[in-house]
C-alpha cells in the first residue's frame, strides 16, 4: 500500500528525513514512533502529498505521490497533527462540506455524512459548533472528516495528543475498531498508544529510520538476553562458579550482604534456555539460589536505547 | 466548479459566523448611509448615487482588505489549510472558491445601499444608467482590491500583515498614479496614468462602461488571483 525509496527531505541545510526506506502492507495498522523533531510528522506529509521529497521516491498503491496526483488524495484520510477544524462550523456543516470537497454529489454526501458520524459516535453533537466540543469530541470529528471518503489509507499524526485519560481510551477504542477496514498509520510519541494499537512498529529517531517490526521482533532481534540471579557461595571456596557458562558472552558478579552474591549474564541471542542452563550449573556447585529470572526487555528500555544510541555517538 | 462553489459558500457564511464580518457589514452601513444623507439626501441635491458612490470606493480601500485578510492567512495561522489542501481539489479551485466568498460577501454588503436607491426613488426620479455604471464600476473596484488582498492574505499567518500590505499596496499605487505622476511629469506620467484608478472609477461615476476600464480591471484581478495560486501551489514544495 505504501512504499518508501530511500527517501531524503531537506530544510535548507537540515536534513530533517535520511535515506528511509519501508513498505507498508494493504490492512496493516502500523504505528510510527519517535520523539519530537525524529521526522515523522515530515515522512506523513510526504506521503500525503503536502511535501515533495528532497531525494528519492514514495509509491501508495502503485502510484508515486506527487502534488499533480490529485487523485491519491481520494485514497488517503488523513489526521494532522493538533486538528485544525474550522471551530465556526457546525460538525454536519463541515463534514458535509469536506463531502463536497471530495466530489461527493448531494444524496452521497448525506449518506456519507451519516455513515462516519455514526462510526466515530459523534450522533450527540452533530450539530453543535465545533468551537463549542471537548477534546476528544474534537478529535472524533477530525477522525470523521478523515474517514468520510472511505479512504483505503488512513494516516493519523498524534491522534491522542493533549487529551485526558478517558479521551485517550475513547479515541482508542475508535482506531481500535477502524483496524482491519483500512491500512493504517499512527503517529506517535506515545509508546503504550501505539504498542496497544498497532501491529508493526516503525521507530525514527534524527530523521533515520532505526527500527522496522512487529513489538516481539524487535524485542527479540534486539541482542537483549539477559539474567539476573542472587547465590550464596560456600565459605572458603574461591572457584567463579561462573567462569565458564555455555552460551554466555558476558557476566558481572557483586558481592551484596552475607556471602550473597548477584549476578548478570548475558547470553547469545539464539540462547532460548539461559534460566536452566544457570540453575544446572549452580547444583553442580552446590550453591544456594535465592534468586534466579530473565531481565524483560520492555519497548520503552528498547525505543530509548534505539533512540539515544546514535544521538550519544554524535 | 463544485468545489468552488463549496469553497465561497463556506467563506461567505464564515464572514457571518465570525464577528468581524458583522463589524465590517455595520460600519459600512452605517457609513454609507451617514454620507448618503448628509451628501445626497438634501434639498436642491441631484437625485444620484454619485456621490456615495465616490465615497465608497474609500470605503472600500478599508473594507476590501478586512474582508480578504482571513481568507488565508486565518487558515494557515490555525492549520486548517493542511487539511484542505490534503482533499483532492485544485489549487485553483481552492483560491477562487476563496476569492469569490469575498465578492459574494462584497456583494451582500454593497446590495445594503439599495435602500438608498428606492429612498431616491421615493423621493425623486433618479438615472438608472450611471447608477448601474457605478455599481459596476465599484464590484469591478472591489474585485480587484479582494484580489490583491488575497494575494497578500496567501503569504501570511497574520492577519494584520496581510491587511496593512493590502492598504499600503493600494495607498501607494493612488500616490503613484495621482501626485507622483504629477510630480515627475512627461514622459512617466503618461504611464503612471494608466495605473490610475480615480481616472477609471471617475467615468463609471459619469455613467460611461468602458470596455478599456473593465478589461483594466478584470485583467489585474485575474493576475493577482494567479499570483496567489502560486503563492499556494508553493506551499507543496517548501
Amino acid at each position: 500500500m505504501i512504499h518508501l525509496e530511500k527517501v531524503d527531505r531537506s530544510f535548507g541545510r537540515v536534513r530533517a528525513v535520511q535515506d528511509v526506506s519501508f513498505s507498508v502492507p494493504r490492512g496493516a495498522v502500523t504505528g510510527v514512533l519517535g520523539p519530537n523533531g525524529a521526522g515523522k510528522t515530515t515522512i506523513i506529509r510526504m506521503i500525503t502529498g503536502l511535501l515533495p521529497t528532497t531525494r528519492g521516491r514514495i509509491l501508495v498503491n502503485g502510484t508515486e505521490v506527487a502534488p499533480e496526483q490529485r487523485h491519491l488524495r481520494r485514497k488517503i484520510g488523513y489526521l494532522p497533527e493538533s486538528n485544525p477544524l474550522p471551530v465556526e462550523m457546525s460538525v454536519s456543516g463541515y463534514l458535509r462540506y469536506r463531502a463536497k470537497l471530495f466530489g461527493m454529489g448531494h444524496a452521497a454526501g448525506r449518506r456519507a455524512v451519516d455513515a462516519a458520524i455514526d462510526r466515530c459516535q459523534i450522533a450527540d453533537v452533530r450539530r453543535r459548533r465545533i468551537e463549542y466540543l471537548s477534546k476528544g469530541y474534537r478529535q472524533r470529528v477530525g477522525l470523521a472528516a478523515a474517514l468520510l471518503h472511505n479512504p483505503p489509507l488512513l494516516i493519523l499524526d498524534e491522534p491522542t495528543s493533549g487529551l485526558d485519560p478517558a479521551q485517550v481510551a475513547e479515541t482508542r477504542s475508535v482506531i481500535s475498531e477502524l483496524a482491519g477496514e483500512h491500512t493504517t498509520l499512527i503517529v506517535s510519541h506515545i509508546l503504550p498508544e501505539v504498542e496497544r494499537t498497532c501491529d508493526r512498529l516503525l521507530i525514527f529517531a534524527g530523521g533515520e529510520l532505526r527500527a522496522d517490526g512487529t513489538r516481539d521482533q524487535l524485542l527479540t532481534g534486539s541482542g537483549h538476553n539477559r539474567h539476573i540471579m542472587e547465590y550464596r557461595t560456600r565459605e572458603g571456596s574461591t572457584a567463579d562458579p561462573l567462569a565458564n557458562i555455555p552460551g554466555a558472552n558476558r557476566y558481572a558478579a557483586q558481592s551484596i550482604d552475607n556471602g550473597w552474591t548477584r549476578a548478570t549474564v548475558d547470553f547469545d541471542d539464539d540462547v532460548r534456555d539461559g534460566g536452566a542452563r544457570l540453575g544446572a550449573l549452580l547444583a553442580t556447585h552446590g550453591l544456594t539460589i535465592r534468586e534466579l529470572r530473565a531481565e524483560r526487555l520492555t519497548l520503552e528500555s528498547l525505543y530509548i536505547s534505539l533512540v539515544e544510541h546514535k544521538d550519544g555517538q554524535a | 466548479m463544485r468545489a468552488v462553489l463549496a469553497i465561497a459558500s463556506r467563506e461567505l457564511s464564515a464572514c457571518f459566523r465570525t464577528s468581524i464580518g458583522w463589524v465590517v457589514l455595520a460600519l459600512y452601513m452605517l457609513l454609507s448611509g451617514l454620507w448618503f444623507g448628509l451628501q445626497t439626501l438634501q434639498p436642491g441635491e441631484p437625485a444620484s448615487m454619485r456621490a456615495l458612490l465616490d465615497f465608497s470606493q474609500w470605503l472600500l480601500l478599508m473594507v476590501a482588505p478586512a474582508i480578504s485578510m482571513r481568507l488565508f492567512a486565518e487558515e494557515i495561522r490555525t492549520g486548517t489549510l493542511a487539511p484542505l489542501m490534503s482533499t483532492p481539489v485544485s489549487d485553483w479551485a481552492i483560491v477562487l472558491g476563496k476569492y469569490f466568498g469575498g465578492v459574494a460577501f462584497l456583494f451582500v454588503m454593497l446590495s445594503t445601499t439599495l435602500i438608498h436607491v428606492g429612498v431616491l426613488e421615493i423621493v425623486s426620479a433618479p438615472d438608472y444608467g450611471p447608477l448601474l455604471a457605478g455599481y459596476t464600476g465599484l464590484l469591478l473596484l472591489g474585485g480587484f482590491y479582494l484580489a490583491v488582498g488575497t494575494f497578500f492574505s496567501s503569504l501570511t499567518k497574520n492577519q494584520v500583515v496581510a491587511f496593512l500590505a493590502t492598504l499600503f499596496f493600494f495607498l501607494i499605487l493612488f500616490f503613484a498614479s495621482g501626485p507622483g505622476a504629477q510630480q515627475l511629469g512627461a514622459p512617466y506620467d503618461k504611464v503612471l496614468f494608466t495605473l490610475s484608478i480615480q481616472l477609471r472609477q471617475a467615468d463609471f461615476a459619469k455613467g460611461v462602461i468602458d470596455t478599456r476600464h473593465v478589461v483594466f480591471f478584470v485583467s489585474w484581478s485575474a493576475l493577482f488571483i494567479a499570483a496567489s495560486v502560486a503563492a499556494t501551489e508553493s506551499r507543496r514544495w517548501r
